[in-house]
């Protein structure tokens, strides 16, 4: 048996790290049932908040690091307990004793990327605005309109480089006023700091907060729905306010005004995925369909989970970085949903759903019968 | 809303009682709502001398508990 | 609903709203606006040929658009009044096209050229009773509801068992009408949620009208599986929890302390699959044939409208705001509320509700208390001795209830045959309005003397029956009533053609003992406008006030030496009341009312009499007196269990919540520098040995843990409870302990916490063990202090009361009212009422409610002058009784007394006591007693006609045989 007051000081400090609110739990269980995770293992958000509750909280554990802040439990729970938030306190104490379970090692790599060049990805700084060579894109300046912030991923990674290059093309078709601002920035920080380096994500975003604003930048054009919440939700805790638009909802807008026209056919049957943190985060779900609508021969057919019950690819939460084992990956779920509604191409707008479904479609040996593509790559091959 | 006029001591009041008395539609309580507790409310007040208008807002006197099959824990007839 | 129809006190308008108001107490002015029915009311006859031809088939509100209805239609088949009404859907509303309806109409009863219309009228008081809107799962759609056919809501369920539903009572699934043979109940949908679009509050009502749907869907189908779905069962009312222990001990029945995801839907069966979690086995999805939505209620949909007509104040949900010490009152004098415009509350709660309500412009009005009513005014009775008997005989449909099973023309065919028999015609519902006019016409037409009504038992429904015969001009005691639905359809549903041959038996012999049926006189008793209230608590103290304020005289008489019964020791409630300063109030108004006399240090040593005159026998130091009084009410309160458990008795480091209370509000400092504090739930109760539910103590709990957060909120407070039952808004309350920290654990009973005494450092606590299951560990917790959710008991008196005062206790040991929905103040002891905790645990807002609810049937009884008895009572036949008092042994009433005749003694029976149950004449082993209206030739004839059909046939087959 033990005893609750020896456990009373790790609940003092679970507390301090900010997972006040465990608190509020009745043990509904109702976290439970929505999580993704239940679908491919068995894993409880239920035993993680009561164990924390009670100071039981295991540091060294895979578990505490499976939350992907998907959001569908903290949208339903009752007791608004803030499963995301608080699970991140006891993320900041695994980083305080410096206490990684295998499969959490490579943030360990991320971390190190984005202190020393600004990404995760282990890239060199110099480099970052390599995807934008001959496509004359402007460096930013006071007098534009829009700042383009295409993400570390859209930026290395070769597979969403393409993402960028189809978004710039778009913007210049439609003649938007905007430059980038390449080397000078950072990573958002949004997924270091869901993985409890808190201080790192202060660093990256303070230093990015000091270069918008020396360069004057007022409004934010940014491709990944990550990028989007922290610009939106957390940099304001810095008492800064952009105005940050997500692409997706830039492109509805164009095509709605008749800057943009999307003139060809496309005989195809399409999905639509919602990452997590362009819907449920941030409740973007319209102007993608919109838009998809719009395009002539293309038949729009939704997954059984959509919208605000759209199923997780499995990137967010810092699990980007980390080591999923086959046959608990929510993507080849997803794959196989889309695949199930007769659809040919999955169209999302997010860099980690990319990557995740990229991988699943040839792990699933899914590489003929469906295509992976960003809403911009789609659009740009139409217009 | 209520227009709030100063109140009136008893005696005044039993007096305009019998001067309205007789005259139009003149009652003692109105009760609102024709479901179990209006109707029990509608009938206490009768039997014990008053009388009474019972406003419903639906085509029928029931509320809720007539839509019920039986209740709990007899089974009687909810109406 | 037809009581007050029919009543001459009650005009009843339908279809109307409230436009405005304007006035003060006494003196309202109301203008209120009727909605044109497009039918003169006086003119329809509820004949529904109009329904029969409208071609506009519009979704049946009242079944919950489950089925289709008519644009023109009767709202439902039991409707006041029961006359149509056009729906807006009209085709000729719309259009103007059709009028189908005005040109079929033998009545000229359709009117389309009717327009709202505005009536002024004028009262001296308002009480608000707009009920709830039911919580609409559809807006959010967590559940897919209106958009997956199989998941519907409770209230559709609720239709889908009735028998006038959409089904005829079979339970169907609306995809494709199979019977569902695997349903789900999902709790708490709409409620106990912060989440946008929810309600935080408990909605009161729906763990245990969830039993009873899974009690009555077993009944339909013994083979269906049933699976709830919760976090935590709140059997918190009176009889609930063995209710609840009922539902769980069917075979098929499953409670799973779990919230649940929708799953999926199985496009080939329309199935739905629900996800739940469960703490060892992790997360499972299940498939089911039917959802059910337990969804919760919502404030009226009209509140603000209402709040702003009225000027009234709402409550942060949008529920009426009411005075915590008065749930009636609102914050315009004169304007009241009942009902669950108060909060969500059960039914039970609404009626001594509106009780209290009627009781406070009873206070308010007193002064025209009479001025306004009229008497109902019967024809003179006529004489039927010496007449041939002419028997009318109506069999009654019930709806479906008697009609799906018996083969009702075929019955009425039979019964013309019958001897005596003048006239036989069926009835939709002959408990209706117009079913009763019809009676009595035909009454007057075929000069009938003597009528049956086969239909239900009479146990509901006879003295409305007996009305309508006084109506008609006849003694009420030449009323039979058969009853072919309990007796018949109900026990016999699948077995119709014998059903109908048992209906033809029933209404034969009802026909031969009405042939021999006799006019009996009633009796006529006064009534002594003094009232005699039992006990001095809060209860005793706010109904004696009341009645009081109404005009009356009161004795309250008090054992204690003070008045303030057990709320003494309470000093604060979660809503913020002072109960001590409350209750000194109180006590005060009642030693300055002129018209109550306060007894203390006072016992009951006699009660005798009966309804209207009765006399009790109070001793007290200044001697014995006998108190005359017309009602007797009995609030004689409860007390806390010494607990036996938990080392209670042997430290001081364990104590009751009363006692933590009491300590609590004097500061004392041992307690609050303390630093850990344990509350272990349930004691003494939810057990075998008392097998219901406190009610009060988990609110009590959460109300000292945050006592205690406020004195210091550094402690530690653990509340160790079996199911939290925070019903109501008090869910807020315990919402707001979590919020503060205090800790939760759930303990089965199996593996109830064990507690040892420690000394370490010198110091000496209570350890207590518990098992966690989510984290599925024991905990060890060291408690400066262990409190007990000790249970709420019955007054110890309890038993020797309810003997004097020869009124009846539940197995709880609480008293036991008349009916615990629908008659919750009253005892069947005619004259005796009953309020407070004596009845059940509960708050001390609950226990003003019912006090002054209380008091509401006081006064009903008190404000008239006359009170009349049974003519249905036992007659002594002098001549053949040998005085051998059996009958006085037998009788539970004390209705027998010995006189003298001539030379010896004879039984003789008080005609205001006798309720006419029979047991002395089954005990009179000389038959010298006679029950009037069951004598022996009456039920002789009755049994003797159950075999003559049988006899008739031997005897056709014999002469056939010859």
């Amino acid at each position: 048996m033990e005893n609750l007051a020896d456990y009373k000081e790790i609940v003092e400090l679970i507390k301090e790290q900010g997972g006040d609110l465990f608190k509020r739990c009745f043990q509904c269980g109702l976290c439970d049932t929505l999580c993704p995770w239940n679908k491919v293992t068995t894993f409880s958000m239920r035993k993680i908040v009561r164990q924390a509750v009670f100071g039981f909280t295991e540091i060294e554990s895979e578990e505490i690091w499976r939350c992907t802040s998907c959001g569908r439990c903290p949208q339903h729970c009752p007791r608004d307990v803030r499963q995301i938030d608080s699970t991140i306190a006891l993320r900041r104490i695994a980083n305080e004793y410096g206490v990684f379970p295998t499969p959490v090692q490579p943030v360990k790599t991320a971390r190190g990327s984005l202190v020393g060049e600004g990404n995760p990805l282990g890239e060199e700084r110099k480099d970052r605005a390599k995807w934008a060579e001959g496509l004359s894109v402007k460096p930013f300046t006071e007098e534009m309109e829009f700042l383009y912030f295409p993400c570390c991923y859209l930026c290395y990674d070769p597979r969403l480089k393409k993402v960028a290059q189809a978004t710039v093309k778009l913007l210049q078709k439609a003649q938007v006023d905007f430059g980038i601002l390449g080397e000078k920035e950072n990573c958002c920080g949004e997924s270091i700091r869901k993985t409890g380096d808190e201080e790192l994500f202060k660093r990256l975003a303070r230093e990015n907060i000091k270069t918008f604003v020396e360069h004057g930048v007022k409004k934010i054009l940014v491709s990944s729905p990550h990028c989007y919440h922290t610009f939106k939700n957390e940099y304001p805790e810095f008492k800064v306010n952009f105005e940050v638009i997500h692409i997706s909802q830039f492109l509805a807008q164009l095509v709605d005004e008749g800057r943009l026209n999307i003139s060809k056919e496309l005989q195809k049957k399409l999905t639509y995925h919602d990452p997590c943190y362009q819907g449920r985060h941030n409740n973007i779900y319209d102007e993608p369909r919109e838009i998809l609508k719009g395009i002539t021969g293309a038949q729009l057919y939704e997954m059984p989970e959509h919208r605000v019950d759209s199923l997780c690819c499995g990137g967010g939460g810092g699990r980007i970085w980390m080591e999923t084992p086959k046959g608990e990956r929510f993507s080849d779920l997803r794959i196989e949903q889309a695949m199930e509604v007769g659809a040919e191409l999955l169209v999302t707008s997010c860099p980690y759903c990319i990557t995740n479904f990229e991988d699943s479609r040839i792990n699933l040996e899914a590489t003929e019968a469906l295509e992976v593509k960003d809403l911009t790559e789609l659009l740009v091959e139409l217009v | 809303m209520i227009k709030v006029e100063k109140s009136v001591p008893l005696k005044e009041k039993i007096h305009q009682f019998f001067k309205d008395q007789g005259k139009g539609k003149f009652g003692d309580v109105m009760v609102l709502g024709g479901g179990i507790s209006g109707i029990q409310a509608s009938l206490d007040l009768a039997n014990a001398g008053f009388k009474v208008y019972l406003v419903e807002k639906s085509p029928s006197l029931g509320g809720k508990m007539a839509q019920l099959d039986k209740t709990f824990p007899t089974n009687d007839c909810s109406t | 609903m037809v009581e007050a129809d029919r009543h001459t006190n009650i005009e009843i308008f339908t279809y109307t709203e409230v436009e405005s108001v304007e006035g003060q107490p006494g003196d309202f002015r109301i203008t209120l606006t009727k909605k044109p029915r497009y039918i003169i009311e006086d003119k329809c006859t509820g004949c529904t040929t109009c329904v029969e031809n409208c071609p506009v088939l519009i979704p049946d509100p009242y079944n919950q658009g489950l089925c289709t209805s008519k644009a023109v239609h009767i709202y439902f088949s039991l409707a006041v009044p029961l006359i149509t009404y056009i729906d807006e859907e009209c085709l000729y509303l719309k259009e103007k096209k059709c009028k189908i309806c005005e040109a079929v109409c033998g009545n000229q009863a359709i009117d389309f050229t009717q327009k709202p219309e505005r009536v002024e009228i004028k009262v001296g008081a308002v009480v608000l009773a707009p009920g709830f809107e039911i919580f609409n799962p559809g807006l959010k759609n967590d559940y897919g509801y209106g958009r997956l056919p199989n998941v519907i809501t409770s209230l559709d369920f609720e239709r889908l068992l009735s028998s006038t539903g959409p089904f005829e009572g079979e339970i169907r699934r609306p995809s494709d009408g199979r019977h569902p043979k695997r349903i789900a109940w999902v709790q708490c949908v709409g409620s106990r949620r912060v989440t946008p679009g929810d309600n935080s509050y408990c909605s009161a009502v729906c763990c245990t009208y969830t039993q009873k749907q899974v009690i009555l869907a077993k009944e339909h189908d013994a083979e269906l599986e049933a699976t709830i779905f919760h976090n935590d069962i709140r059997s918190y009312g009176k009889d609930f929890e063995p209710y609840f222990k009922r539902a769980e001990n069917l075979p098929g029945v499953r409670f799973i302390r779990s919230y649940v995801s929708l799953g999926r839907e199985i496009p080939e069966t329309n199935n739905v699959t629900l996800r739940y979690a469960t703490p060892d086995q992790g997360v499972k999805e299940e498939e089911f044939d039917l959802v059910v939505l337990s969804v919760g209620l919502n404030p009226p949909a009209d509140a603000l409208k209402l709040a702003e007509k009225f000027g009234l104040q709402l409550e942060p949900h949008g529920f009426c705001r009411v005075e915590p010490t008065n749930p009636v009152a609102t914050n315009q004098p004169g304007i009241f509320v009942s009902g669950a415009f108060q909060g969500p509350i059960d039914i039970p709660e609404s009626v001594f509700g509106a009780s209290g309500a009627s009781s406070q412009c009873g206070e308010l009005l007193n002064y025209r208390r009479g001025k306004l009513v009229k008497e109902k005014k019967y024809p003179e009775e006529k004489d039927v001795l010496g007449q041939e008997p002419r028997i009318g005989v109506f069999v009654c449909h019930c709806g479906a209830n008697i009609g799906r099973v018996i083969n009702v023309p075929e019955v009425v065919e039979y019964v013309k045959r019958l001897p005596n028999v003048v006239h036989a015609q069926e009835q939709l519902f002959s408990c209706t309005t117009n079913a009763a006019k019809e009676i009595i016409d035909m009454v007057q037409e075929k000069e009938l003397n003597r009528v049956i009504i086969a239909a239900c038992s009479p146990r509901t429904l006879e003295p409305l029956f007996q009305d309508t015969l006084k109506e008609a001009g006849l003694n009420q005691y030449l009323l039979e009533m058969t009853n072919i639905r309990e007796h018949c359809s109900w026990v016999h549903a699948k077995e119709k053609e014998n059903a109908t041959e048992k209906a033809k038996d029933l209404i034969r012999m009802s026909v031969a003992r009405t042939t021999v049926l006799e006019p009996l006189r009633e009796i006529e008793l006064p009534v002594n406008k003094t009232a005699l209230v039992l006990g001095g608590g809060i209860a005793g103290m706010t109904c004696a006030l009341s009645i009081a304020r109404q005009g009356h005289e009161v004795h309250l008489v008090e054992k204690d030496s003070e008045l303030g019964g057990v709320a003494r020791r309470i000093h604060y409630t979660l809503d913020g009341m002072d109960v001590q300063s409350y209750l000194s109030d109180l006590r005060s108004k009642v030693y300055e009312h002129p018209l109550i006399h306060v007894h203390t240090n006072s016992e009951i040593l006699e009660a005798t009499g009966y309804v209207g005159n009765f006399v009790t026998r109070v001793k007290s130091h200044r001697g014995t007196a006998g108190i005359k009084h017309g009602a007797t009410v009995l609030a004689i309160g409860s007390r806390e269990y010494t607990p036996k458990e938990y080392l209670y008795g042997e430290t001081d480091k364990v104590l009751t919540q009363l006692e933590l209370e009491e300590r609590l509000a004097t500061q004392d400092e041992g307690l609050t520098g303390s630093q850990t504090f344990v509350m272990i739930q349930c004691v003494g109760c939810r057990n075998e040995e008392r097998n219901y539910c406190s009610r009060v103590c988990c609110s009590q709990a959460v109300k000292n843990a945050l006592k205690i957060k406020e004195l210091n909120p550094e402690a530690d407070v653990y509340i160790l409870y079996r199911d939290m039952r925070t019903y109501g808004f008090r869910e807020d309350y315990y919402r707001e302990a979590s919020e503060r920290d205090v800790k939760f654990i759930r303990y089965e009973p199996d593996r109830a916490p064990r507690v040892e005494l420690v000394s370490q450092g010198g110091k000496e606590f209570v350890r207590v063990a518990v098992t966690e299951e989510i984290v599925g560990q024991e905990f060890g917790i060291d408690a400066d202090y262990l409190v007990l959710s000790s249970a709420v008991l019955p007054a110890k008196d309890a038993e020797a009361v309810s003997q004097l005062f020869k009124v009846t206790l539940g197995p709880d040991g609480f008293f036991k009212e008349a009916h615990v929905k629908l008659r919750p103040v009253e005892f069947s002891t005619e004259g005796v009422y009953l309020c407070g905790t004596a009845h059940f645990p509960k708050h001390i807002q609950e226990v003003i409610n019912q006090a002054n609810g209380a008091a509401s049937r006081v006064l009903t009884l008190l404000s008239h002058d006359t009170v009349t008895s049974s003519g249905a009572i036992c007659v002594v036949d002098e001549d053949k009784c040998v005085a051998c008092a059996a009958c006085m042994t037998a009788c539970v009433y004390g209705a027998i007394e010995f006189r003298t005749v001539g030379e010896r003694k004879a039984a003789m029976v008080n005609p205001a006591i006798c309720k006419g149950d029979g047991l002395c004449n089954a005990v009179c082993p000389t038959g010298a007693i006679q029950l009037k209206h069951f004598t022996d030739e009456e039920l002789l004839s009755q049994i003797d006609a159950a075999g003559q059909e049988e006899i008739e046939e031997e005897m056709e087959k014999a002469v056939a045989a010859m």
